[in-house]
């Protein structure tokens, strides 16, 4: 029905006349009964070749032409097409309602108008699957009224694509000047053929068309991730923070940003000129890293990250670490990124300078505290001898001589003097030893020498030490001398925590205990000012002191002692005053040499 | 009347030093006794009698400087004679400025505290 009909005013006229029945405006039969004109081939062919070429030449436009061509043919007064649609404007099988796209003569302004599916001349050609005539159809679709100039004649046919129906053409009298004829129903039924062409080409055309709307719109869209994704890659290669570079498997460096140049001191024109090719970057001792990460190219496409050494153009070398990809996995080209080691292997050797360095001073540190405790611990029982032997002396002058006096002096002389010489022996064991040794430790008797060097110390500090032993403690394999530095430090720690205790005994509980796991361990608990949790974390920091005098390193190079004995130190505040410090050692080496029997004889 | 020899207490923890002094106090002609701390000399009934004290620095619990100021006190003038297994030479004038006789670092000549002892009883 035409849009302008679809008012009110039609409800009004509907419902204020009765339908006539179907039967009545049909008058089909009439066509083979009416004087006919003579065929005219000749019309029709010239009529049906200029509408091929039309499709071929403007498709657009061919449903206009087809019209027109109706017209011509029919001598009607308007001629058209109705299409199924669902919108309204564009052609669809699964439509409601018919449109018409293309109307010539006297019904031209009612182009895009159109009538429903199920109440319509249209709809009663589909439903009746053949070509019909209608007279003054209007008696019944009462929405044709307005739709001026009415109808006196309707010749509809049907057309189809692939035996389904998609429309009619039709032909339309306003008057009656004349009637159509059996010619009409012969040259319409072949035009509804061509029809059905035209529609096919076109629906071919617009699917056309969506697809390549599509694909120009995928093409804009990988066009723009390129550009992203090609700014985000340039981004890469010039922010220059790794090195990045192009090659081919035979050898050659295509392209290189500055990073790269300055890491193996080349500039760009070397590399332009190819006379930088990466086989030949490599010293003689790292091409059978740099065949393996072909072969690994070639296997997988990517060869994964591994540090190697350039020479550079000067012949010094850079270590590095890369690592790289094919572009294409079957190709030759490819790209790496490569990572100067050189700062971190200073950096590393520096860290290793000062670790060295602070061990040494921790070691000092020690030493200097040990030589006092030495000092103090011999001077005892040099002092007991000297006295024991001014009084032998004396004794054996006097008249008469106290010879018994004297023999027990002697006596006392000789057990100060195996005093002090087990001293010394004590003494031995600490300092004879070579710098780093392995052996088995006995960390009771390792612990009670350092209480037993640390006694006098302890004693000023007015400190009640208490030890506690485990009996059939497991040995462990490590540094007997690095281990008892770890214990003096936390012996002496434990003595300085416990300095400004005033108000309740200065206890320190030091303790051996094999733990599960095959470990031991020595903790050392004090009843001193303790830390708070959160400088937990700090405590072994280098440098980090809570001691006005300390210089806040014996932990961190303990740390490092225990961690070089595959253990662990750690700190816990206590519940009441002070802290615990523990560190425990696995018995591990005893088994991985006991693991690893072809290593011996 | 008897005249009974000076009585000088020896106080120090340490037990080769309190089986030796004793001794040879005694045979330079006093009286000697010995104490394992300073707690245990202030507690004995000879603190009044002491006419000289060999005194050890560091001891558990009360230290001989400790002692020094309680004897101060309690008014108990007693000429006090520090010995001392450390070593650290800054701790005697310090000692000597605060009333001490003498800081003797063990181990000394029998001839130096032979002189300590002669100083201190010289000064009653």
């Amino acid at each position: 029905m035409a849009e302008s009909a679809e008012t009110t005013s039609d409800v009004l006229l509907e419902s204020s006349l009765p339908a006539a029945p179907l039967e009545s405006i049909l008058c089909t039969e009439e066509l083979q009964r009416r004087p006919s004109r003579p065929p005219d081939y000749e019309k029709e062919n010239r009529a049906l070749v200029k509408l091929v070429s039309a499709l071929a030449d403007s498709p657009e436009t061919i449903l206009q032409t087809l019209a027109h061509t109706i017209l011509e043919i029919t001598q009607g007064d308007s001629a058209g097409l109705s299409l199924l649609t669902r919108d309204g404007k564009t052609p669809d099988v699964r439509g409601d309602r018919f449109y018409w796209p293309a109307i010539a003569g006297m019904w031209t302004p009612h182009v895009g108008g159109g009538t429903p599916r199920d109440f319509g001349p249209c709809g009663d050609v589909l439903d009746q699957d053949r070509t019909l005539l209608f007279r003054h159809f209007e008696r019944r679709y009462h929405y044709f009224l307005p739709v001026t100039p009415l109808v006196e004649e309707c010749l509809l046919v049907p057309f189809y694509v692939a035996g389904q129906a998609v429309g009619t053409i039709w032909a339309l009298m306003h008057s009656d000047r004349r009637q159509f004829d059996g010619e009409d129903d012969r040259v319409m039924a072949s035009l509804g053929k061509f029809a059905s062409s035209a529609y096919q080409a076109l629906m071919h055309i617009d699917d056309l068309r969506v697809q390549v709307a599509e694909r120009d719109k995928a093409e804009a869209e990988v066009r723009e991730l390129a550009r992203g994704l090609e700014a985000k890659v340039r981004r890469l290669v010039e922010a220059n923070v790794v090195g990045i570079v192009m090659w081919n498997l035979e050898g050659a460096i295509t392209a290189a940003n500055e990073a790269f140049l300055r890491m193996v001191q080349y500039d760009r024109d070397d590399v332009a000129s190819g006379l930088v090719r990466w086989t030949d970057l490599t010293p003689p001792e790292w091409r059978a890293d740099d065949e393996r990460a072909v072969s690994q190219l070639q296997a997988t496409g990517v060869f994964q990250p591994f540090e190697k050494e350039y020479l550079r153009k000067d012949g010094s070398r850079v270590p590095v670490l890369l690592g790289g990809a094919l572009f294409d996995r079957s190709g030759t080209e490819g790209v790496a990124f490569v990572l100067e080691l050189s700062e971190q292997k200073r950096a590393e050797e520096a860290l290793d300078r000062a670790r060295a360095q602070l061990t040494h001073v921790a070691r000092a540190t020690s030493l200097g505290v040990l030589t006092a405790s030495i000092a103090h611990e011999l001077n005892q029982p040099l002092s007991g001898i000297i006295t024991n032997a001014n009084t032998c002396l004396r004794m054996l002058a006097s008249d008469p001589p106290d010879v018994d006096g004297a023999r027990e002096t002697a006596r006392r002389t000789i057990r100060d003097g195996n005093r002090a010489s087990e001293m010394i022996a004590r003494l031995r064991a600490l300092f004879v030893k070579k710098e780093s040794t392995t052996e088995a430790v006995d960390l009771n008797e390792a612990t009670a020498e350092v209480i037993a060097l640390s006694s006098s110390e302890l004693q000023r500090n007015k400190v009640v030490i208490q030890s506690e032993l485990a009996d059939n403690l497991p040995t462990i394999t490590g540094d007997r001398i690095q281990l008892q530095q770890v214990i003096l430090n936390l012996l002496r720690n434990a003595s300085d925590a416990m300095l400004d205790v005033h108000d309740r005994p200065r206890q320190l509980l030091i303790r051996t205990e094999q733990e599960d796991g095959n470990c031991v361990r020595v903790t050392v608990r004090d009843t001193g000012v303790g830390f708070e949790h959160q400088s937990m974390d700090k405590l072994f920091d280098p440098f980090y002191t809570t001691k006005v005098d300390g210089m806040g390193i014996g932990l961190s190079v303990s740390r490092s002692i225990v961690d070089r004995h595959h253990g662990r130190l750690w700190a816990e505040p206590n519940d009441g005053a002070g802290a615990t410090f523990s560190f425990s050692i696995p018995r591990g080496p005893e088994t991985i040499m006991a693991a690893a029997p072809a290593l011996g004889h | 009347m008897m005249i009974s020899p000076s009585l000088v207490s020896v106080v120090d923890d340490d037990e080769s030093v309190r089986e030796s002094l004793p001794d040879l106090v005694r045979q330079f002609g006093f009286a000697a006794e010995a104490f394992s701390s300073a707690e245990a000399f202030l507690a004995s009934d000879v603190v009044s009698e002491t006419r000289c004290l060999l005194l050890d620095i560091a001891m558990p619990g009360m230290s001989g400087p400790d002692l020094q100021q309680e004897l101060m006190h309690r008014r108990q003038r007693i000429p006090i004679v520090f010995i001392t297994a450390n070593g650290d030479s800054a701790i005697r004038p310090r000692l000597l400025a605060q009333g001490a006789v003498e800081c003797l670092i063990k181990p000394f000549s029998e001839a130096a505290l032979l002189d300590a002892l002669n100083t201190a009883l010289r000064m009653r």
